[in-house]
């Protein structure tokens, strides 16, 4: 098919991963025929995939009568949409001015250390993936840590296997 | 979730039932318990304690009639997770689970509330019991924030309790659209979401456009890294945003909304579904509101993380599904905007403000605030500050109000630097302009923007340069790249930041950086491009030097630029001690080495061990998690426990002469470093002993003088001579001096104290404290009176008052004009003297002295209150009228400054002096190309530490400067054996304060000279040491 080839080249999953399809239709299903609804069809979907690789945003773009190159372009333009998998508990560190006032930098500098991952990149268990985040508000708790759901406030770096540890980290 | 009906409402009668149905209700209950429910509260732990609160009154039995519910975020975030209980909105703070059964027992079950876990003053340790009475509410008008941590923002019922939907029950049954946006032109109202538009205006302009199909919009996607006022907002009222909205919907003929709240809310998405699905049960959302026939009907549009999606017509893109690029303006949203229908965009706390505009009327909602801008303003305060959390005050509330009064000051006493305002797109307000005004153009004179609100407080560790480039890289990441000033530009200029924050900055730098920020500012797309030079540029016009140290001296004065350094605490040093490699070596017990590391660049580690300000430990990072490190106390360690390499004799193997004068820190390290590079090097002391500063003035009790001997013998010992009670401009004339020697270095001091300038002051009994500690030394002190009162806050003022009490005085009293917080002395210096028993009153300044019998015997003085802040982040103090008090003195040592005397400059006119300093340039050449100056009469008074480097860099350039004369080339230093610092870090960091110093029992100091710091003991020393976390990582493994 003529553009797919860059397209899959793109998204670098490597395992082979089952995908629900007939969930994916669902939602497709459930938002087409609404002017402007790619970007929630695209949460919806990746909430039950995980990410958006290449076959699915085809999904997506066929569903809601879209060109793929829309969808493409919409998915790299909002950094919540994520071609990579990422990982059971994705670690964002509060990068806003008041967290990086307070040490912010340091910790995500301490956490790629410690998980032995780069920005964005997920440990070879799939436990954690590390991200930055813009300002996530708590800016009176800063520096803010959100691990999954839960969010942790000023974090000091001497406590930070502590916190990793409580996720399942083993050393 | 309890299952619950909201009941219709259709009219006023249906919101005053409701109303009554919630007041009867809070007023059966004997005791409201409120827990705030914000997400800064559940972060700190809040989520479990409503729970607990329930179980513990089950669990104790308590039969009164008592309701736990949650509330929103009041604001004080600093001292969460917060609760209120009523009657008397009794305010509790920093509460854990461990706490609810005391608050149940005690209050809840007899009526006494419990004091430990109110808010205390952390100075006075005053207890304020009620919401009102706290300082960081009791300065704050209330309007948008009004019911946030009232009412439980999951209940429409306890919205309408407050008077909520009657302001669009007026809007609708009693005001025309016309109307409605009259009252909003005339309440002066502007957007609160940083662009400052009139909102009535706007409002104007979308109902004059020509459709049927309009929009209502609540720009909800606040992405300002330091904002969340729209959070708590929606957290705490969604329902008075969105009453705000339908009231808009309503004035502009609009009967379809969005609000695009961002992704990374969860909690206000919740909140505000919850409200619309609550108001839509009510009928207050629907085809026909109050039965009047308007239908409206509501719809949330979540993120999905981009920054740039918070203007608007990104914004509209992002509801209709596109990437969200910005478009060219015209048209605008008001004609042509979400579908290319006419659409009105407004901020969360601008539609938070619109209810109490219908209720009260536009004209009651002018009356606070100033002429151009009108109400309130929500500030969400962070950083380095003491109570961060949101703040509302009145347009036109002073700046350094908010943050002395409100946000209770910059905490560890560290000194205030600038605010951030307008986040991304904003500026920052240096420390001295911190009194203007809330005000949209007061702020835009000063170089910032009102923004949406973010206030980020920085202190003295904070780098100006770091800031600007940590805003660059943020709008770098959030540009959407569509026009090629921003995708391009910013790049560019984040590139620039990046280098000179690695030490790569190059001359130039600053001008390419102001003139792209201009250049992006004129032709970017959209308002991201258009404003994120601003913090740029804001940072270049107030604290260029930064820029320029960082640049010229490869030097970041705040310790951030950890690409420019090995480890903060070296890079503080202004000697470049390498710290972290003598302390591994103290660690591994190899004194001998970490000794020779010290004198590679000081000549005086014992003298320093003792008396050295350490600049270091301000900068250490272990204060992070516990206490900084006791590096003085580990140099003077090493210092006095080492094996000393005996000194030899250096060879003489240069022609020319050089003539220092005056034997102090600088002098004395310019002598020892010329004499390293073979010149013959004369000294010339006018007092008998060496030392200048640390012999003449520093105490005995502090720095023994056989410590002093030793150091400044093993100098002489390489064959510098000394020529004492030889004074430069009386024995020998300078221009005799110019004959005999190739070179002159001026290292002569600061040895004279400024007068106060006050009436009495010439009378027997009162002294300088510089000249009245030098004739102790000189032991020729006078007799000192037994009532003794010093003036000033520095360490000289500290040497003279425990001086004073040695030398029998029965009363010694410092005066201090400001705080003892802002006292220069070292915290060290002021608590040993009270341990003396030195007396200490603050907030007083001498007006006049009175004297009997031709002596002084009497003292009056002023009281003192502190106003706004000065360039230095200090306050300054500002007499209070009336305040005169008197004190009978008989001695009184003034030690309010030092100067320098230029006597050595007696009938020589080439050396130029300015401002009571020697003028010198960058190289601390004089005006007279044969001259070198420094230390405290080049820099003014500093300390001894930066005399040394004075000293050194002025042999290093007169070196140079001689080579150069002679086409000679440059020195080169010969090359050290190399020592190998080992690298040892602890496996898992475990918190442990500072070993404690050992010293000298206060009681036994009375009238003794004796040394009052005693050295660390060997293991004592090892383990200290061992609690350096080698910030250097394991670069420096080899040296």
């Amino acid at each position: 098919m003529p553009g797919s080839s860059t397209l899959d080249r793109v998204s670098s999953t490597g395992q082979a991963q089952s995908i629900d399809w007939s969930a994916v239709d669902r939602e497709i299903a459930r938002f087409s025929g609404r002017p402007g609804s790619l970007i929630p069809t695209l949460e919806a979907v990746q909430n039950i995939v995980g990410y958006l690789p290449a076959e699915v945003q085809r999904r997506v773009a066929r569903g809601l009568g879209l060109p793929l190159s829309k969808v493409y372009g919409v998915v790299t333009f909002y950094s919540f949409f994520t071609m990579e998998p990422r990982g059971k508990y994705q670690i964002l560190v509060c990068q806003g001015t008041a967290c990086h006032v307070r040490g912010g930098a340091q910790i995500m500098s301490e956490l790629q250390k410690k998980l032995k991952i780069g920005l964005n990149q997920c440990t070879d268990d799939r436990l954690f993936s590390l991200h930055s985040v813009r300002c996530l508000g708590a800016c009176g708790l800063a520096p803010v840590v959100m691990i999954g759901k839960d969010i942790h406030q000023q974090v000091k770096v001497a406590r930070l296997d502590s916190i990793l540890k409580s996720y399942g980290w083993q050393r | 979730m309890p299952s619950r009906v909201t009941p219709s409402i259709r009219n006023l009668a249906d919101l005053d039932a409701i109303k009554q149905r919630v007041d009867d209700a809070r007023k059966k209950c004997e005791f409201h318990v409120a827990v705030c429910a914000g997400t800064a509260c559940r972060a700190a732990g809040a989520e479990t304690l409503k729970s607990l609160f329930e179980d513990e009154i089950k669990r104790q039995g308590l039969k009164a009639n008592i309701v736990v519910d949650d509330c929103g975020c009041m604001g004080f975030c600093a001292v969460g997770p917060v609760a209120i209980i009523n009657p008397g909105e009794i305010f509790y703070q920093r509460l854990t689970p461990d706490d609810v059964g005391e608050l149940v027992r005690e209050h809840l079950g007899q009526n006494k509330p419990v004091e430990r876990l109110m808010f205390h003053d952390e100075i006075t340790g005053e207890i304020y019991r009620t919401v009102s009475s706290l300082p960081f509410i009791a300065e704050q008008t209330l309007v948008a924030l009004r019911n946030c941590g009232v009412i439980n923002p999951e209940r429409i019922e306890d919205y309408i309790w407050r008077d909520g939907y009657r302001g669009l029950y007026r809007a609708l049954t009693e005001l025309e659209p016309r109307d409605i946006i009259n009252e909003v032109k005339e309440s002066g109202l502007r957007g609160r979401g940083g662009g400052g538009f009139p909102t009535g205006l706007k409002w104007e302009f979308c109902a004059s456009a020509k459709g049927d199909t309009k929009y209502v919009l609540c720009n909800a996607d606040e992405g300002d890294p330091g904002a969340f006022m729209d959070r708590s907002l929606l957290e705490s009222d969604p329902h008075a945003v969105l009453e705000g909205m339908i009231i808009a919907a309503r004035a502009i003929g609009a009967h379809h909304g969005y609000v695009y709240c961002r992704a990374e809310y969860p909690l206000a998405l919740q909140r505000l579904q919850t409200a619309i699905d609550q108001a839509t049960e009510a009928g207050l959302i629907g085809p026909d509101v109050f039965g009047t026939g308007f239908g409206f009907d509501l719809e949330i549009y979540k993120g999905a993380g981009a920054f740039v999606c918070g203007e608007e017509t990104a914004l509209m893109l992002s509801i209709q599904g596109e990437r969200g690029t910005p478009r060219p303006r015209p048209p605008f949203p008001a004609v042509s905007g979400l579908w290319a229908k006419p659409t009105v965009l407004n901020n969360v706390e601008t539609y938070g403000n619109i209810p109490q505009i219908i209720s009260h009327g536009g004209a009651e909602y002018a009356k606070i605030g100033t002429e151009s801008a009108k109400g309130t303003k929500v500030f969400a305060l962070s950083g380095k500050i003491h109570n961060f959390g949101l703040v509302e005050v009145p347009m036109g509330t002073p700046l350094d109000k908010i943050i002395q009064k409100i946000g209770g000051g910059v905490p560890d006493g560290k000194r205030i630097k600038a605010v951030q305002l307008g986040g991304p797109s904003g500026g920052c307000i240096p420390a001295h302009m911190l009194n203007i005004p809330v005000d949209y153009d007061e702020i835009v004179k000063a170089g910032a923007i009102m923004g949406s609100g973010g206030m980020v407080v920085m202190d003295e560790n904070t780098c100006m340069v770091d800031v600007a480039r940590f805003f660059m890289d943020f709008c770098q990441d959030e540009s959407c790249g569509k026009c090629t000033p921003c995708r391009i530009g910013t790049r560019r200029m984040l590139e620039i930041l990046e280098r000179i924050c690695h030490g790569e900055g190059r001359e130039g730098d600053i001008e390419l950086l102001e003139s792209l920020a201009t250049t992006i500012k004129d032709a970017a797309l959209c308002g991201l491009g258009q404003t994120a030079p601003n913090p740029v540029l804001s940072t270049i016009r107030y604290f260029r030097h930064e820029y320029e140290e960082h640049i010229r001296d490869k030097k970041c004065r705040a310790g951030v630029c950890s690409g420019m350094f090995k480890s903060p605490c070296q890079h503080a040093c202004p000697i470049d001690t390498d710290v972290p490699a003598y302390l591994a070596l103290i660690r591994a017990d190899r004194v001998d080495d970490a000794y020779r590391v010290l004198s590679e660049t000081n000549p005086f580690p014992s003298i320093c061990g003792r008396v050295c300000g350490q600049p270091c430990t301000l900068h250490c990072r272990r204060a992070q998690l516990d206490e900084p490190l006791a590096i003085r106390h580990l140099k003077r360690y090493a210092a006095d426990n080492a094996k000393h390499d005996p000194v030899k004799e250096l060879p003489t193997t240069r022609s020319e002469e050089i003539a220092i004068i005056g034997a102090g820190p600088a002098g004395l390290t310019a002598a020892l470093e010329l004499r390293r590079r073979g010149y013959a090097v004369t000294v010339f002391e006018e007092l008998p002993e060496p030392g200048g500063m640390m012999r003449y003035a520093i105490p005995e009790y502090r720095l023994p003088r056989d410590v002093i001997k030793k150091e400044i013998d093993d100098i002489l010992a390489t064959g510098v001579e000394l020529r004492t009670k030889t004074r430069i401009g009386r024995d020998i004339l300078m221009n005799d001096l110019k004959k005999d020697y190739r070179a002159i270095y001026i290292a002569t001091g600061a040895h004279q104290s400024w007068t106060m300038g006050i009436p009495g002051e010439d009378k027997p009994g009162v002294f300088g404290a510089v000249e009245l500690l030098r004739q102790f030394n000189l032991n020729q002190a006078p007799k000192i009176g037994r009532n003794v009162a010093v003036i000033g806050g520095g360490n000289s003022a500290i040497d003279a008052a425990r001086t004073a009490l040695r030398e029998g005085a029965e009363t010694v009293t410092i005066f201090y004009r400001r705080e003892r917080n802002d006292m220069p002395a070292l915290a060290e210096e002021v608590e040993a003297a009270i341990a003396e028993g030195v007396k200490m009153e603050f907030l007083s300044a001498p007006v006049s002295l009175q004297s009997d019998n031709g002596h002084v015997s009497a003292m009056t003085l002023q009281r003192m209150e502190l106003g706004s802040f000065d360039s230095g982040g200090r306050r300054r103090p500002v007499p209070i009228d009336g305040s005169d008090y008197t004190v009978s003195v008989d001695t009184v040592i003034s030690a309010v400054g030092q100067a320098a005397d230029f006597a050595c400059l007696e009938k020589c006119d080439s050396v130029k002096a300015e401002k009571g300093k020697v003028k010198v340039d960058r190289q601390s050449r004089t005006s007279d190309e044969c001259v070198w100056a420094g230390g405290d009469v080049a820099l003014g008074p500093a300390t001894v530490v930066e005399a040394i480097q004075a000293g050194r860099v002025a042999a290093q350039e007169i070196d140079a400067a001689i080579r150069k004369a002679n086409g000679e080339p440059a020195y080169v230093k010969p090359a050290r054996p190399k020592i190998d610092i080992p690298y040892e870090v602890e496996e898992e960091t475990v918190s442990r304060p500072r070993e404690a110093i050992p010293e000298l029992a206060a009681v036994d100091r009375i009238g003794s000279y004796a040394e009052v710091e005693h050295c660390y003991d060997r293991e004592t020393a090892i383990r200290e040491a061992s609690r350096c976390l080698r910030c250097d990582g394991d670069r420096g493994k080899a040296e």
